[in-house]
């Protein structure tokens, strides 16, 4: 079942940059699996390796036990999903999806048959002879998803499949990507940037930068548990700390230094000592914000602030919180939001706690990524502007 | 907002100024009078002498002939250098594309007196055939600008898409990109094709007895006398342009 | 895999054709003519034997600079009319609903397309004594009777402007088109005039369209031969025709040659201005489009 396609150190170089570094990793048969990360993380470029459009410098992929490296792409069984369709102009829909088997030389009858098959499954049956030109974007992408599934491919590649469709169309074709895979059932790898897409339709994440793998996990683990400083930012908001360990507790919690901001306690699994240098990464919607103190527990921290911007976004509101030199983003949810009680409002002083086992320590991202991180004070800022 | 209206008037004023000429000629053709000037009665005469006369038959045979093959030898050379231009970033590409692009600037005439000499001083005999080698020289650099534009917008993921879907590299080509430049090839062979009909000073300059070309005829008649003979050609050949102009911008349309 | 040698030779398989065509017949007379304005001319239309500089020398002879001169102003007037006339045409059909755009478009192709020597027997015809301009000139008393239309520069002039202008709109059309107009919105919306949203906005953003307009005119003009040979006569003789006289009635190649390579190096200045004015923003913009993409 496991290392059904893998990719052993794997490197690639453009010109002065190094797109990809040494990667290796290995994807199940059957799963989606993504490959997340900002533009120029060397995502495409492993895609394009496995494709067969670029050979890697060094290091091998293994398809199904075999060594593809090197292959040319018509000999590969891995099929392409173009982010830019890629659709021939010149060919009807029909024609389009038939250019597989035509190609391999299937018999008519056969090919016939599959094409029906394949806009049946993508409930386009009524367009086959419809030119490329006059269909839109989503049924285009249907298309190409068609087009390279008739091969019965291994392997189903998605460079960024979705990236140029309006979000409402985007939410509908990632469930119907969704189903199509529960339909036929095999490996999907799937390159995107947006996190949102990555979460919702894959088994597993591998987010990328620079080149480098960050960490492989189920999109669960990827957020909640991030490796690196650069994860928890790229996915998700955070709020990062940087402090020291002052006492180590028994039942696996530390108490941490924190330089302009109150001590903090946190959950220590990583075994750390006093004096050991932490890098802590809070969530914004692990955070709890009232008028009134809340109750002390053992595990819980509670600290003073003061409120300094709020952005109401419907399902929930993002507030900006004042606290001593930190400015930590909060989302609170909102069950009842009038009937509650009177909504928190600027420049009111109000309470912050969370529990100690909701914030996770990490490796702290090295400067040189720094530009790449999305930081969530910018963030914010720029979801303020369409409204 | 409001539009100033001069950018309109302009564009009036130039098209009369366009085809007034052309009108005058068109109608003089008609006309009864050996010089034009004033309206002498409607007559049918300069075509009825027109298409009796031999040497613009002759005429006419020589310019075809060149035509049709400076027009398939530059498109083949022609499609040859845009796909090396296109596919190659080499200082050999780079003088190559100096080569090309020098004879789409250089006045006509300068080409037409250096061949001249170049065929003088190899003593070649001037006459159809050196016609020929003028013309496939400076439609070819025509045909390989249309081809290498059509080859810079075109999607090469495209190639990618059927090599992943089992092409091979010549299947790739053979299916997708032919198919898809050749409008481009065939546009590249229609401006070749016009070029080498339209073309005076060069063929003037390396033509020789017997091999008179349709301009250079047309040029000895305006030299000396029958004029309205010309008009007569002229509204013919102005058809034949019209029809060629709209028959490939409804190709080209159809296309697109 | 294909080895490195295997490509260089795939390369120059499919470069060679078009190189060596080119090398044999443009390359080469281009260098002979070069080469014979150093040879000295013979009485009997041959070419002598080793090299000499008088060829050269002869070209200041009296009659020469005038011509000179004349194919230069001719040139430059021409290039700034059409111009002018050229960048509101551009404007107007690329602005112009997508019907009538079509139909401006072929209007201004089909002169493009018309055999060069007919557009210029028309003008004669038009500006023969007996012609209908000249007969419209006198009975609206524009001109007198006697007065020649034919057979001067400003005749010369004006076919030359009527043969070239469809070369110089195409090109503005083109970069005309491509055009973003919200920018001159944007202009007039923080206060410019029309006037100034024209020149510094909308002029600047088709100047490379311009640029290639004033090639398409102002090179063809140097080299005009036909148009000054029929309507020219003895007053508006250019360049081209000494060329042609040298060459078919003095049999002087070398005098012709040495007038062909004065040419030569006239057409070069100005396309070597546009090379390099319309070179550099564009690999700017490259590097632009890299590092987006990147």
């Amino acid at each position: 079942m496991s290392d059904f396609l893998v990719f052993e150190g794997v490197s690639k170089r453009y010109g002065e940059t190094q797109a990809v570094d040494s990667v290796t990793f290995s994807i199940n048969r059957g799963e989606i699996f993504s490959l997340l990360g900002p533009s120029g993380c060397g995502k495409t470029t492993l895609l394009r390796c496995c494709a067969g459009f670029e050979d890697p410098d060094s290091g091998r992929i293994i398809l199904d036990g075999k060594d593809i490296t090197g292959l040319p792409p018509h000999r590969r069984k891995v099929n392409t999903v173009f982010q830019n369709y890629a659709l021939f102009p010149h060919l009807s829909i029909r024609e389009n999806i038939a250019f597989g088997p035509r190609t391999a030389g299937w018999t008519r009858g056969e090919t016939d048959k599959e094409v029906s098959r394949m806009l049946e499954l993508i409930q386009m049956e009524e367009y086959a002879d419809r030119k490329v030109t006059e269909i839109s974007g989503g049924q285009k992408q249907r298309i190409a998803i068609a087009r390279a599934l008739i091969n019965r491919p291994q392997v189903l590649l998605l460079d960024e499949p979705l990236a140029a469709l309006d979000l409402k169309l985007r939410q509908r074709m990632l469930v119907e990507l969704d189903s199509i895979h529960d339909e036929v059932g095999i490996t999907f790898v799937y390159v995107t940037h947006d996190q949102g897409e990555a979460m919702g339709i894959s088994d597993r994440i591998a987010a990328m930068n620079l080149g480098h793998i960050e960490q492989i996990g189920t999109p669960a683990e990827i957020y909640e548990a991030p490796r690196s400083s650069f994860v928890a930012a790229f996915i998700g908001d955070t709020n990062f700390f940087d402090g020291t360990v002052t006492e180590v507790m028994d039942g696996s919690y530390c108490r941490l230094r924190i330089d302009g901001f109150p001590d903090v306690l946190a959950w220590n699994d990583k075994g750390l000592q006093v004096n050991n240098a932490v890098h802590l990464s809070l969530r914004p919607e692990k955070f709890n914000i009232s008028r009134e103190q809340p109750d002390a527990l053992p595990n819980r921290n509670v600290v003073q602030g003061t409120v300094e911007d709020i952005i109401y976004l419907g399902s929930h509101t993002k507030y900006w919180v004042r606290v001593e030199d930190y400015r930590l983003g909060i989302h609170h949810q909102h069950s009842r939001y009038l009937l509650d009680t009177r909504p928190i409002t600027w420049n009111e002083k109000v309470w912050i706690s969370w529990f100690a086992d909701d914030s996770y320590m990490m490796e702290r991202y090295k400067p040189e990524d720094e530009n790449l991180l999305v930081l969530p004070d910018m963030e914010v800022e720029e979801e303020v502007l369409p409204v | 907002m409001k539009r100033s209206r001069v950018p309109f008037f302009t564009t009036i004023t130039v098209l009369v100024f366009f085809y007034l000429p052309l009108i005058v000629l068109s109608i003089n053709s008609f006309n009864d009078s050996r010089y034009g000037g004033p309206w002498k009665g409607f007559t049918f005469r300069w075509y009825v002498r027109l298409f009796h006369d031999p040497q613009i038959w002759h005429a006419l045979k020589n310019t075809l002939l060149i035509a049709v093959s400076a027009t398939l030898v530059s498109m083949m050379i022609g499609t040859l250098a845009a796909f090396a231009l296109h596919r190659y970033r080499s200082r050999l590409q780079m003088v190559h594309y100096g080569m090309i692009y020098s004879p789409l600037i250089v006045p006509d005439i300068l080409m037409g007196m250096s061949l001249l000499l170049f065929f003088v001083a190899l003593k070649v005999k001037l006459g159809l055939f050196t016609i020929f080698i003028a013309h496939v020289t400076f439609c070819l650099s025509y045909v390989t600008m249309v081809v290498l534009s059509r080859l810079q917008d075109f999607d090469f993921s495209l190639i990618e898409a059927a090599q992943d879907l089992g092409a091979n590299g010549w299947t790739a080509f053979r299916r997708i990109l032919l198919p898809l430049i050749m409008p481009g090839i065939a546009a590249g062979g229609l401006l070749a094709f016009t070029l080498s009909l339209d073309d005076f000073v060069i063929t003037f300059f390396v033509s020789g007895p017997g091999s008179t070309t349709l301009p250079i005829h047309i040029y000895s008649m305006m030299k000396h006398g029958a004029p309205a003979v010309i008009n007569a050609l002229s509204v013919i050949l102005l058809l034949i342009t019209f029809v060629l102009v709209s028959a490939s911008r409804t190709m080209r349309e159809k296309t697109e | 895999m294909t080895t490195a040698a295997d490509k260089k030779n795939r390369e120059w398989l499919i470069t060679g054709p078009s190189l060596i065509w080119l090398l044999l017949f443009f390359v080469i007379p281009t260098l002979i003519v070069f080469a014979i304005a150093f040879k000295p001319s013979t009485p009997f239309g041959g070419i002598g034997a080793g090299w000499t500089l008088t060829t050269l020398f002869d070209l200041s002879n009296p009659n020469y600079p005038a011509i000179i001169w004349r194919t230069v102003w001719i040139s430059l007037v021409s290039t700034i009319i059409c111009l002018l006339l050229a960048v509101p045409c551009g404007y107007c059909i690329a602005r112009a609903r997508r019907r009538s755009r079509n139909i401006l478009l072929m209007l201004v192709i089909v002169p493009f397309w018309t055999n060069f020597l007919i557009r210029i027997f028309a003008w004669k015809v038009l500006l023969h004594p007996e012609g209908l301009l000249k007969q419209a000139l006198v009975f609206l008393h524009l001109c007198s009777p006697d007065a020649t239309l034919l057979y001067n520069s400003a005749a010369v002039l004006l076919v030359i402007i009527y043969t070239y202008l469809p070369f110089a709109i195409l090109p503005i059309y083109a970069a005309a088109e491509k055009f973003d107009y919200s920018l001159i919105e944007a202009s007039r919306d923080l206060g410019a005039t029309r006037f100034r949203s024209f020149t510094h906005v909308f002029l600047p953003g088709i100047s490379r369209g311009v640029w290639t307009a004033a090639l398409m005119v102002f090179i063809p003009a140097l080299g005009a031969y036909v148009i000054p040979d029929i309507v020219g006569g003895p007053a508006g003789e250019m360049i081209g025709n000494k060329i042609a006289q040298r060459t078919f009635v003095d049999r002087n190649l070398p005098h012709a040659s040495a007038l062909a390579a004065l040419l030569t190096l006239a057409v070069m200045i100005p396309l070597m201005i546009t090379l390099v004015r319309n070179r550099l923003p564009e690999t700017d913009h490259r590097k632009k489009g890299k590092r987006i993409v990147e």
